[in-house]
């Protein structure tokens, strides 16, 4: 046991260097990113455009702090752009009939995390790989809720705390900034100063060592999978605020900028390493580059190619580096 | 006696009248839609089957699914059951061709909603440069009355698709004949997804709120502008929000709701299938019918939506006679073929 946690814990170490010179590295990148894109348009940085990117940011953060520990215990969950949909037209339409945040919570939250535990079962104990279980998921869940609502659920509880959920503002900082960062640091002290993180890296690096201590493997990726789901509640519940609806066509693609920003964080799709502040820089070159495509005038259709380009480099870049440690 | 004697005669002009209805009637007509999820072809569908049934005529709906392959196997099936009348919206040009070649061999007419194919018969479909256009006018009176006749437009746009472009473009136009002056500030890609105009929209907003119209090709480009206006803490006192479609309950929430919210450049997705099967009927008599049929689209200002629409809180209903008065052009005004000039 004490070896399997050595072995996690040690290959953490050796993987940390890697991992940290390549977020020294992402760090660079949106320091200049953010230089580049001020010294073209000096709006970029004006208090407006920075909560705007930190609102953006908070969605795909709140989800990419859980699908982080996901990805390090080498599992990854397609569902969550679908279920972020659904979450919200259920949060919705529970608020709507009880006229209570609370309530809407909770259901908004034991949905998805709900969806994260099928999830979890289905990768645990039918042993479906977790590309084609979520997948299967993702596909269930995109139907499901057009056969829950076939259009937006609209507002009509008009209730004021639901509307600064998304909008509002604590201080300078925009709520949802607040949700992201609270997530942010609970899953961060989890990995990196609990038995339970330590696990959870232990689980992506070598499954079987771990079985073979004594430590129930698939009860650590099945809680994995119940954290995101109750992340996506979360974020779900806040995009409906948003939007100020619950949306059935919302989260199209969410699940892939949520997995490139983990990646490109530099947490191993392979499981074992990674960590949240990597995933944390990659969202934020990720929404960064969003943001100065608009704010610069470019074609939108950069959008979606260059944080391709971006990924693919930074793979790559990694990748050299890996080999040049070896 | 001379009761009963015109009780008989008109039980009999009664019969008659609906044996010689029925004579020329299809009995079956299938639809193989591109997109049913969409709330724009939930309402066509409604339309459609609406109309279909006072006629006494049964709709079969196959949904495609945004899937080519799909849609021309959906297509063949109704075309082998030998349904009277088969009316497609195409999922792409080009896959639906062969379609057309199918069913004129086996002798089943065709009708296409929504998108124009190279060799159809008749299309129906809105004009949606002219549905922009007027609009845009009456955004320009609004303004002109409300806003001290300045127009400053944040558009949340579409460029992939033509029928977008030219919602847009028509809405400009539209508001420059109320307003020469009126400036494009901001012309966004908002994907058509409420998420993506909100967070496109929050982007252009902090580089420069400098705006007071905000113009959407759907209902969740206009309302993903508009929350993200809300979102940056601004006012809607000076503003005005146009939105397009009307195809949900989207719209007349947000009209009931938000201040801005006043115009709506409604396209009535219910009389476009209504509209439809008039068109079957007509190409199943072999009788001449345009190569386009225009269905009606209409601005609607504030409260007007209730000209149109009964609402009880949870489904909308639309109102058939005032849709039914109104008047489509004879043809568009521009088309897509007019932005390839």
């Amino acid at each position: 046991m004490t070896e399997i946690l050595r072995t996690g814990a040690s290959g953490r170490t050796s993987f940390a260097s890697l991992t940290g010179s390549g977020q020294l590295v992402l760090g660079v990148l949106l320091v200049a990113l953010c230089l580049g894109i001020s010294a073209a348009a000096p709006q970029f940085y004006s208090e407006a455009n920075i909560i705007a990117i930190l609102r953006q940011c908070a969605l795909v953060l709140i989800v990419a702090s859980g699908m982080t520990m996901l990805i390090i215990a080498a599992e990854v969950d397609l569902s969550v752009g679908a279920s972020l949909a659904f979450v919200g037209c259920v949060g919705m339409a529970v608020l709507n009939a009880t006229d209570s945040l609370a309530l809407g919570l909770v259901s908004a939250l034991a949905f998805a995390g709900a969806v994260g535990l099928v999830n979890g079962i289905v990768v645990t104990l039918l042993r479906v790989n977790s590309l084609i279980g979520t997948i299967g998921t993702m596909m269930m869940l995109q139907g499901g809720v057009y056969l829950f609502t076939r259009e937006a659920v609209q507002n009509h509880h008009q209730l004021a705390s639901f509307t600064a959920l998304g909008a509002g503002y604590w201080g300078p900082l925009p709520i949802p900034v607040i949700f992201a960062v609270a997530i942010f640091a609970l899953c961060a002290v989890t990995l990196r100063f609990t038995t339970i993180g330590r696990y959870l890296y232990a689980v992506g690096a070598n499954e079987r060592a771990v079985r073979l201590s004594g430590i129930r493997s698939a009860r650590l990726k099945l809680a994995a999978f119940v954290v995101t789901g109750l992340c996506v509640g979360v974020a779900g519940l806040i995009l409906a605020s948003l939007m100020n609806a619950g949306q059935p066509t919302a989260g199209r693609g969410f699940e892939l900028t949520v997995i490139a920003a983990v990646i490109l964080g530099g947490t191993s799709l392979t499981g074992g390493s990674g960590s949240l502040f990597g995933t944390l820089l990659g969202v934020l070159v990720l929404k960064v580059i969003d943001n100065g495509i608009i704010i610069l005038g470019w074609n939108q259709d950069l959008q979606m190619v260059v944080p391709g380009i971006i990924i693919i480099l930074a793979s790559y870049f990694d990748l050299l580096r890996s080999r040049h440690h070896a | 006696m001379a009761l009963i004697t015109k009780l008989l005669m008109a039980s009999a002009a009664i019969i008659i009248a609906t044996s010689a209805q029925a004579a020329n009637m299809p009995k079956k007509i299938g639809y193989v839609t591109n997109y049913a999820t969409h709330e724009w072809y939930q309402n066509v569908i409604k339309g459609m089957k609406a109309h279909a049934k006072e006629l006494g005529i049964e709709v079969e709906v196959q949904d495609a699914n945004l899937d080519i392959a799909k849609q021309v196997s959906a297509a063949e099936d109704f075309i082998a059951k030998g349904v009277d009348v088969l009316i497609l919206t195409p999922v792409n040009e080009e896959g639906v061709v062969p379609l057309l070649r199918r069913a004129k061999a086996a002798k089943i007419p065709v009708v296409l909603e929504g998108n124009p194919v190279k060799g159809m018969t008749t299309l129906v479909a809105i004009c949606d440069y002219d549905t922009g256009y007027f609009a845009g006018v009456e955004a320009g009176k609004y303004a002109k009355q409300k806003l001290a006749g300045v127009a400053k437009v944040m558009n949340v746009g579409l460029p992939l698709l033509s029928a977008t472009v030219l919602r847009s473009k028509g809405f400009m136009d539209g508001i420059r004949t109320e307003i020469p002056s009126a400036t494009l500030v901001h012309d966004l890609d908002g994907g058509g997804n409420p998420d993506r105009a909100l967070e496109v929209s929050a982007a252009a907003l902090a580089k420069n709120a400098d705006i007071n119209i905000i113009y959407g090709i759907n209902d969740s480009s206009a309302l993903g502008g508009l929350q993200a206006w809300k979102a940056a803490g601004k006012s809607q006192d000076n503003l005005l929000t146009v939105g397009t479609g009307g195809e949900g309950l989207a719209f007349i929430n947000a009209i009931e709701k938000e201040p801005s919210y006043r115009i709506e450049a409604a396209m009535f997705p219910e009389k476009e299938g209504f509209t439809t099967i008039d068109a079957a009927v007509k190409v199943f008599n072999g009788e001449p019918v345009p190569e386009h049929i225009v269905s009606p689209t209409a601005p609607i200002i504030g409260d007007s939506w209730k000209t149109y629409y009964s609402y009880d809180g949870t489904t909308r209903s639309i109102k058939w006679d005032a849709v039914n008065a109104l008047k489509p052009p004879a043809k568009c005004m521009e088309t897509s073929a007019d932005l390839k000039k």
